[in-house]
């Protein structure tokens, strides 16, 4: 794999406490700068609250006797020899002598070492630094604020070569520029801020079942096989979930057209001509999406971005315009390899096949769990479509099956309605049809999709993809291709399950829409009571099929995502898309 | 997930009241004087006392954090207002549509 790395820069002593935790977790943070803020990480910078403000004076080594008293606080300090650079908490000096002290949250473990390995190299580090710029250091002190606990590490001889050795290995690591694997059923991962991105189990589960773990070379392109991923049987071993099921954060839409968003204290107020209409907290906020003419304060705009909340600018009929998000994610390494993997015809229609079949496989089952009256044939004319999938031979192909496939869809789609009493169809749908829809269900439809793209479009600028460059979809002005291959899997799902569910459960009816010439449109009742729904079943907890843990579809979204950047670096053989059974 | 915390504070100085209660508005419902309901979770919570430990006067001023279990469980169960009734929790909406 090509280092995209070059000669690091120095290495925090930080960074190498973590690699000593995990070097998988150093490589995601040093080299790909993840980054998570979980509980441990905040109360790690609340431990540090104060020492974290630069304070006192640290004379020059020669000035070091024993006569002076140091008290320094947050002292940077750096080597190019070694490498490395730490902030040392606090710095006191004895007899002549400096002594780093780390502040740690938490209690002492009872160990016979005092404390645990990474910090006791992460200080000793610290020590180093010290020696490399001319002072006499001989012990560190880890103190851990919990209980209060000062622990001394002597940099005994074994411990200095040991953290000099681990510094060469995490160097030589970061320059190699290939990610680690995970951990395999580690107790380290439930604590670990990255657990969520890392997927350990997940991923030692997706090697296990596709067979042997891929090395980098056969990662995309070069593997021949190309046929669509059979089902894949749920695990056999738990798997552990080991982040939260579900967001509790929510999405907020604003439509009220000439509605203004503004900043009340840590609130985002939103007024119709100055009067508050509704507030939320911004904690409490997940992403903000604004239709049409909408106004949003330059102070809101900037609380948002400094929360990294997402706000998606759509036209009032819900065509994305704009994404305001924050700086593209670091992880520049993963669009170095979309952009690869991209102009890689093999690897393209691999994927695309996978994409297409989930997809394929997902509608009927929806029409086999919804459909009434449904002749046998709709169900086993796409599971002829199906195999076709898997024979394709071209993108060109593929999209020509999908349009089949679709139009043998939604040609019984309205057999999932619920009839009314009289038996006459409540809507009149036939087929898909669109900019712009010309009946109700294609104008639910069509506002569904949108709903679903600005969803995806959230899920992979997280990973940090580029959502404009697809492997299916072919790059085109405007259009947010890589979401839209994602998606395929979800219309079925998560869209078109929606308007069944609204459309059976009444709460959606014939009043809700407005004919305009052509063009029929939803009016701003059924469009809350539609998002609404959206909303609910993004938050609605599903067992995924592969990993058998419940999660939610907006989980889904995410986790599906960072498969298919696990399989542009290599670490999966191939992309498993979601299909429910 | 989400616990439900009653939060109570007495604040000796005016100024600094104020700056408490902008801070407790950014993370739940004012229900009584000086007395917020707040929905958190762990990390929440966390940022919540590094909020205030920020403004408040150790010495002078004290903050009760009471914690009455899960917001959508015992949370919920365990308030009672006599007279004029409690506004909803707005923090129990998933999403919030206008
Ligand atoms: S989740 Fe486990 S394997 Fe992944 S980075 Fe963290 S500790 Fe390492």
């Amino acid at each position: 794999m090509d280092a995209l790395a070059t000669t690091p820069e120095l290495i925090p002593a930080r960074m190498l406490n973590e690699y000593v935790y995990c070097p998988r977790l150093f490589y995601l943070e040093y080299v790909q700068r993840e980054w998570a803020t979980n509980l441990d990480v905040l109360q790690g910078r609340y431990v540090h609250r104060r020492v974290d403000q630069a304070a006192g004076r640290v004379p020059r080594a020669e000035a070091v006797t024993a006569e002076v008293a140091i008290h320094a606080r947050s002292v940077e300090i750096g080597s190019e020899e070694l490498g490395a650079v730490a902030v040392i908490d606090v710095l006191e000096s004895d007899d002549g002598q400096l002594v780093p002290v780390d502040y740690k949250k938490g209690s002492a473990p009872d160990l016979p070492e005092g404390a645990w390995e990474p910090e006791r190299i992460q200080v000793c580090l610290q020590g180093l630094l010290l020696r490399a710029n001319g002072y006499v250091s001989n012990y560190g002190v880890i103190y851990y604020v919990g209980d209060k606990t000062r622990v001394r590490v002597e940099f005994t001889p074994a411990l200095v070569t040991r953290t000099k050795q681990l510094l060469a290995d995490a160097r030589a690591l970061a320059v190699a520029g290939s990610l680690p694997p995970p951990l395999v059923n580690s107790n380290k991962c439930p604590r670990c801020s990255l657990v969520g991105i890392c997927l350990p189990d997940e991923l030692n589960h997706v090697q296990q079942v596709t067979g042997s773990r891929p090395t980098a070379e056969t990662a995309h392109g070069s593997d021949k096989a190309g046929s669509v991923a059979p089902d894949v049987a749920p695990a056999r071993r738990e798997i552990r979930r080991l982040f939260p099921a579900r967001d509790d954060n929510k999405a907020v839409y604003v439509q009220g057209q000439g509605y203004t968003l503004g900043l009340r204290g840590a609130t985002l107020e939103i007024r119709d001509k100055g009067q508050a209409v509704d507030a939320v907290r911004l904690f409490e906020v997940s992403q903000l999406n604004i239709f049409g003419n909408v106004q949003l304060s330059a102070q809101a705009l900037r609380a948002l971005a400094s929360q990294e909340i997402p706000i998606l600018h759509l036209s009032y009929g819900g065509w994305l315009q704009a994404v305001t998000a924050p700086p593209p994610h670091k992880n520049i390494e993963l669009r170095c390899r979309q952009f690869q993997a991209a102009a890689d015809p093999a690897f393209c229609l691999k994927l695309a096949k996978a994409l297409v079949g989930g997809k394929i496989r997902n509608s009927r089952l929806l029409l086999r769990r919804n459909g009434r009256r449904l002749p046998p044939e709709a169900l086993s004319q796409l599971v002829a479509l199906r195999d076709l999938v898997e024979r394709g031979t071209s993108l060109a192909e593929l999209l020509g099956v999908e349009g089949s496939a679709a139009r043998e869809y939604f040609r019984y789609f309205s057999t999932m309605f619920k009839l009314p009493p009289d038996d006459a169809p409540p809507f009149d749908f036939t087929g898909r049809n669109r900019r712009p829809p010309k009946d109700p269900i294609n104008a639910l439809l069509s506002f569904g999709y949108s709903l679903l793209v600005k969803e995806m479009v959230v899920a992979v600028l997280g990973v940090g993809f580029d959502p404009y460059l697809g492997f299916y979809h072919q790059p085109r002005y405007g259009r947010p291709a890589l979401a839209l291959d994602l998606m395929e899997e979800f219309r079925p799902l998560v869209a078109d399950s929606v308007v069944i569910t609204v459309i059976n459960n009444g709460e959606i009816g014939p009043d809700d829409f407005l004919q305009r010439g052509e063009a029929v449109a939803l009016l701003p009742r059924a469009r809350k009571v539609f998002i609404e729904a959206f909303e609910r079943r993004l938050d609605q907890l599903v067992t995924h099929p592969v990993f058998g843990y419940q999660v939610s579809y907006r989980r889904v979204f995410e986790i599906q995502a960072r498969l298919l950047a696990r399989t542009l670096t290599g670490e999966i053989p191939r992309y498993i898309p979601f299909v429910t059974r | 997930m989400r616990n439900r915390y009653v939060v109570c504070y007495d604040i000796a100085n005016q100024k600094r009241w104020r700056q408490v209660y902008r801070i407790m508005r950014g993370f739940g419902d004012a229900v009584q004087y000086s007395v917020f309901c707040c929905d958190l979770s762990p990390s929440e919570r966390m940022l919540m006392i590094m909020a205030l430990t920020e403004v408040m006067n150790q010495r002078e001023d004290r903050v009760m954090v009471v914690d009455i279990g899960p917001a959508d469980g015992r949370g919920k169960a365990c308030i009672e207002a006599l007279g004029k009734p409690l506004a909803p929790n707005s923090s129990e909406r998933i999403t919030v549509v206008v």
